[in-house]
């Protein structure tokens, strides 16, 4: 038998192939990431702008200023996703498809318990900010763990610590900082990185950053 | 530039070699999933003891601390016993995966619990939700309607949460999930695994 040769018969030339064919699916993995990186901007944008209409004006419409900006978001998503499936070269392969699993389940349950929240008047509660946080964090923590990608998982790290802090720090005023911090500056700075690197080209690389 | 070559240049036989990876990967990550549901019913089951702790017995603050440190010990030393060699990149990530969930579960039941959160109607939903997201994304990378049923369960009890919000209701909400997304997903993967196990050994006699 074969140094390379295991128990199963996989010859060394099958692992070669199959760790090429991994790390290629991995470069794709993140060149989706980056391609779809403007939705982080985007609801990072949807979440600062809630929030500035419900602090500012709170008198124009204030209560409604989450359910018409979450409204919008989804719409604004959804005709983005239809126009980029549009595009020339615009392909999906297992880890992309993973990625897109793990994300669509976030979004899913997510839009079920914002709406459920908000539509029995418990969005007040400190464990329902924090659990969004936490929410985040797992997608974003396991699509780094996908991608093998550093920068995603510091993110998931920021996201965790952000859902900790709500429940230490025990005020309202600072569960909307938290919220402001992280919905809306990490939400856009991370899509904005991932844009930029989707720009240089460097994501197709597959190096971990 | 043949008919089934991409743009991309990957040929015919490179896309039929893919296909056939990545089904083999989704057979044994099922097959993997398989293996360990003796630990969604073990969960299942403490989840029992630990709510029938708290409404039959004394020192009820101790029964979930008590019942959940139990269940990491006995799936950690259980683990290490049972780990195959027959693992591939997609029950890595599904282990993965089922690693972040219990780390962002337990990092958020602690930080709950410490500062007097943990009888929020949101608290309960979100960890409910929890469960369900990580059954959804498994469901969703092994393409498994079983474990997309069980997600739908928990989801289902994590929107029920909202709206029933009595102990007795929470209590019940929570038991029927643990019955239906968890003991009862967990009997049928061990069933599917034994059935399996069983197939081997015919086709070997």
């Amino acid at each position: 038998m074969a140094e390379f040769e295991q128990e199963d018969g996989m010859t060394r030339d099958d692992l070669v192939q199959r760790v090429a064919l991994m790390e290629a699916m991995i470069a794709e993995g993140r060149q989706y990431t980056g391609r779809n990186a403007w939705i982080f901007v985007l609801w990072g944008l949807v979440d600062l702008t809630a929030w500035a209409w419900q602090n500012y004006s709170p008198h124009f419409g204030g209560p409604w200023a989450w359910p018409i900006c979450l409204t919008a978001g989804v719409v604004l998503t959804l005709a983005g996703k239809k126009i980029r499936k549009s595009d020339k070269g615009y392909s999906s392969n297992d880890v992309c498809s993973r990625v897109m699993g793990v994300w669509g389940m976030m979004g899913l349950a997510m839009g079920i318990y914002v709406a459920s929240a908000m539509l029995t008047n418990f969005s007040w509660q400190y464990s329902y900010v924090a659990g969004l946080l936490m929410m985040f964090g797992m997608a974003h923590a396991i699509s780094a763990m996908f991608l093998h990608w550093r920068m995603q998982g510091l993110v998931a790290a920021v996201y965790w610590a952000g859902g900790v802090a709500i429940f230490v720090c025990n005020s309202w005023r600072a569960t909307n900082t938290i919220m402001l911090i992280e919905m809306g500056v990490v939400m856009v700075l991370f899509g904005l990185y991932a844009m930029g690197r989707e720009a240089k080209g460097s994501g197709c690389k597959g190096e971990r950053a | 530039m043949t008919d089934m070559e991409r743009e991309d240049g990957t040929t015919r036989d490179e896309l039929v070699q893919r296909v056939a990876l990545m089904e083999a990967m989704i057979a044994e990550g099922r097959q993997s999933t398989a293996r360990w549901g003796w630990v969604f019913v073990m969960w299942g089951l403490i989840y029992f003891a630990a709510m029938a702790w708290v409404v039959f017995l004394p020192f009820k603050e101790w029964a979930w601390p008590v019942c959940i440190a139990v269940g990491i010990v006995v799936s950690v030393v259980k683990g290490r016993q049972r780990r195959s060699k027959g693992e591939n990149q997609r029950s890595r990530s599904l282990a993965a995966v089922w690693q972040i969930f219990s780390a962002g579960i337990t990092l958020y039941v602690i930080g709950a619990i410490a500062s007097g959160h943990g009888t929020q109607s949101a608290y309960y939903a979100a960890i409910m939700f929890f469960i369900g997201l990580a059954h959804g994304t498994s469901a969703r990378i092994l393409r498994w309607g079983a474990q997309g049923m069980a997600a739908a369960v928990w989801c289902a009890g994590g929107l029920a949460m909202f709206f029933f919000t009595t102990q007795d209701e929470i209590l019940a909400i929570f038991l029927i999930a643990t019955f239906f997304g968890m003991i009862l997903f967990g009997l049928y993967a061990m069933w599917l695994e034994r059935r399996r196990a069983a197939g081997m050994v015919q086709a070997h006699a």
